[in-house]
């Protein structure tokens, strides 16, 4: 069936709303309007307001009360309306959330899904743009994945929402409406840490997730036909845990890896891909891992879509750059 | 500052009986009967000294930790046997009630202040910052108040779920002053989980006093602006904290939650870290001995010639054996190994954290060769 981002994450939610009677949704506007980008519309009418929750606007609440149900055999699935939202809840997603079962030894678990609109790319400006996952992969206890097409929406969410552990889903809220395709929605789950490759390359691997997916494999194309550079894309896909195998098999036939995502550079998540590749493939590298990021600086609004969040001439020009490199 | 307690009525705290064990507050007595008093009595007794052996036991370095609870043991053993042993109880730091109460080993409790790996957490947090789902007693995060929301969050499920559990959820006064506390009276007000609210006010946070921890006069109050009925009573009198508790789970099958503000005082250290001598000054100490709650209760228990000085003795000389047996047992337990702190990190591991505990066995078993 054809959807949007946005249809098959709704669709997911709905399903596990039918077949789970632990499934609950809360957040701000999730209910009566459907979130303010309208996810969970029609979701309220269809499964009650006992399931669709309207919560006060009070992130840190939203997440507490969330663990308190997920702690009694809930399922709750919190919206966080922009992930530039999230950071009043931080503690309680990373030392409340991802800590219950070590701290309890096991005794106490907390089956929890996080939903964290995020990525540039709406002129959203500073808090309605963010990249927010480098936050949430320190310490352990929380797996993190970031669906980028319409399929993977729907079966990661489904994933998510039968997982045991807390899972932060990091969605593409520049693709909701933009992107659609076929997607299977036969209510089967897929396997969270597993990548996708988006386009098949010999000479250079860019490794990337979320919306930038697209951007990049564009590139991939372009840079084919117009410098003869074979790339291959990665979609990472799911960040905690995250596919080495499958990341080191492409770096050690191409030799060379570019790191692309829209959180800033100093820190973001492909600081920790540049170290473990490095580590795995130090003898194929042959050129230095180069990233192409947000700069260390805040969100702009009239300028931050364009020049903040990597586009296609700077990641052409990363990519150029590992291709051409040479000792 | 003058003991709250002595003013009982004026300050509207709820009281049943005075600093002598006499009945002349403004709240009934429950008419527990003989034994459920003595049962009380006892296991604050028992408390008692398991404090006392756990601050030697720190001082003398065979623990780590203690947090001091002496002063504090009405509250929390009155509080716990006015909820149902199915109930969910997330505990305050000083708050050990639940685990002697619903039938949880001394050796077991002990076995949590040295770590071992077979107590529930295995050996994973510091001494007094327990829990243990058999008995229904939450382990819950150890930032405080950090926890309020997920009590309210469980009564709320209870609720949905259409279960008979309640939850006590306990937290300190300072603990008001956090996010969570006001989320969770938010959350209360709206959605009325069967949820009871005890603020166990001791007087202090640390070495911050109340004056500095809030304008208001009072921590009840707190939840007028959120609909949550609240009540104030007096810690240190187990009976009236029994009887105010027990209308408050009542209370939760009618208007839902029910924020208690039992008033008590701190009579030891915050923390074995910690040294009052900085901040507090030893007359206030004084003030509070008269309201000491374990001799109010004997008081209580001697006017209904329901104890007598041969039952005292007799009382202490078991709680003292039988914390002895629990040590030894509980100190000779293993504790556990380097590989155990990558277990329930999640239900299932991973290849990251496998790595690094293959790598950090190697390096340290044999030096990484």
């Amino acid at each position: 069936m054809r959807m949007t981002v946005l249809e098959a994450l709704r669709a997911a939610m709905a399903h596990e709303l039918e077949n789970d009677p632990d499934v609950v949704v809360l957040g701000e506007d999730v209910g009566t309007a459907g979130g303010i980008f309208r996810v969970t519309q029609g979701l309220q009418n269809r499964f009650g307001k006992d399931r669709l929750i309207d919560t006060p606007m009070d992130e840190k609440g939203i997440v507490g009360h969330a663990i308190g149900l997920a702690l009694f055999g809930m399922k709750p699935i919190a919206e966080i309306q922009f992930s530039g939202f999230i950071h009043d809840a931080h503690e309680q997603i990373m030392f409340c959330a991802a800590k219950y079962r070590w701290i309890s030894g096991g005794e106490y678990t907390v089956p929890l899904v996080i939903r964290a609109p995020s990525f540039g790319g709406i002129m959203g400006g500073i808090w309605h743009s963010q990249s927010i996952e480098s936050y949430y992969v320190h310490g352990g206890g929380i797996k993190i994945v970031c669906p980028s097409t319409p399929q993977h929406a729907y079966s990661l969410m489904l994933a998510a929402i039968r997982d045991p552990d807390p899972v932060l889903v990091i969605e593409p809220v520049p693709l909701y409406r933009t992107l659609s395709g076929e997607v299977d929605d036969n209510g089967e789950a897929s396997e969270i840490g597993v990548a996708e490759i988006v386009r098949p390359g010999t000479q250079v691997t860019a490794l990337t997730y979320g919306p930038l997916r697209h951007t990049t494999a564009q590139v991939a194309d372009e840079l084919a036909s117009s410098h003869g550079i074979d790339v291959e894309v990665i979609d990472l896909v799911s960040l905690i845990p995250f596919d080495i195998d499958l990341v080191t098999a492409s770096v050690n036939k191409t030799g060379r890896l570019v790191i692309i995502h829209e959180a800033c550079e100093t820190l973001g998540f492909g600081a920790e891909l540049a170290a473990r590749v490095q580590n795995r493939s130090f003898g194929y590298l042959q050129a230095p891992i180069e990233r192409v990021c947000a700069p260390d600086v805040p969100y702009s609004y009239r300028v931050g879509d364009d020049y903040c969040r990597p586009d296609a001439t700077r990641i052409s020009a990363g990519i150029r750059r590992a291709a051409e490199y040479s000792f | 500052m003058p003991v709250p307690l002595e003013h009982a009525g004026e300050l509207g705290i709820r009281q049943v009986i005075d600093q002598n064990g006499t009945v002349k507050g403004n709240l009934d007595d429950p008419d527990l009967g003989r034994d459920e008093v003595r049962m009380i009595y006892e296991t604050m007794v028992l408390l008692r000294a398991i404090d006392e052996r756990g601050w030697k036991l720190q001082r003398s370095g065979r623990i780590a930790f203690w947090i001091p609870l002496r002063g504090q043991e009405a509250v929390q053993v009155a509080a716990t046997h006015a909820m149902a042993p199915s109930d969910w109880i997330f505990r305050e730091h000083r708050t050990m009630s639940p685990w002697l109460m619903r039938g949880a080993s001394l050796e077991l409790l002990f076995a949590q202040l040295f770590g071992a790996v077979s107590e529930p957490q295995k050996g994973r947090r510091l001494p007094c910052l327990m829990g243990n789902r058999a008995v229904n007693m939450v382990q819950g995060p150890t930032q405080v108040g950090s926890f309020i929301s997920h009590a309210c969050g469980v009564a709320w499920a209870a609720k949905l779920k259409g279960s008979d559990v309640k939850v006590l959820g306990t937290f300190g006064d300072g603990a008001t002053s956090r996010g969570e506390f006001h989320s969770a009276m938010n959350f209360a007000g709206i959605h009325r989980p069967p949820v009871v609210f005890l603020c166990v006010n001791n007087s202090w946070a640390v070495s911050t006093p109340l004056d500095c921890q809030t304008a208001s006069t009072e921590f009840a109050a707190k939840g007028d602006a959120y609909e949550v009925p609240n009540v104030r009573v007096d810690g240190n009198d187990p009976l009236a904290v029994y009887a105010v508790t027990k209308k408050a789970r009542a209370d939760t099958d009618g208007h839902g939650p029910t924020l208690i503000e039992a008033i008590t005082w701190r009579q030891g250290f915050h923390t074995s870290s910690d040294n009052p001598d900085l901040y507090r000054l030893e007359q206030e100490n004084e003030l509070w001995k008269p309201w000491d709650p374990v001799s109010r209760t004997r008081k209580y228990l001697e006017s209904a010639g329901w104890w007598s000085d041969g039952d005292e003795a007799e009382l202490l000389e078991r709680c003292v054996g039988r914390i002895q047996d629990a040590v030894e047992a509980a100190e000779s337990m293993d504790i556990p190994g380097p590989e155990s702190q990558f277990e329930d990190v999640f239900a299932s591991s991973n290849w990251m954290l496998d790595e690094q505990r293959d790598r950090l066995l190697a390096e340290v078993r044999d030096g990484g060769s």
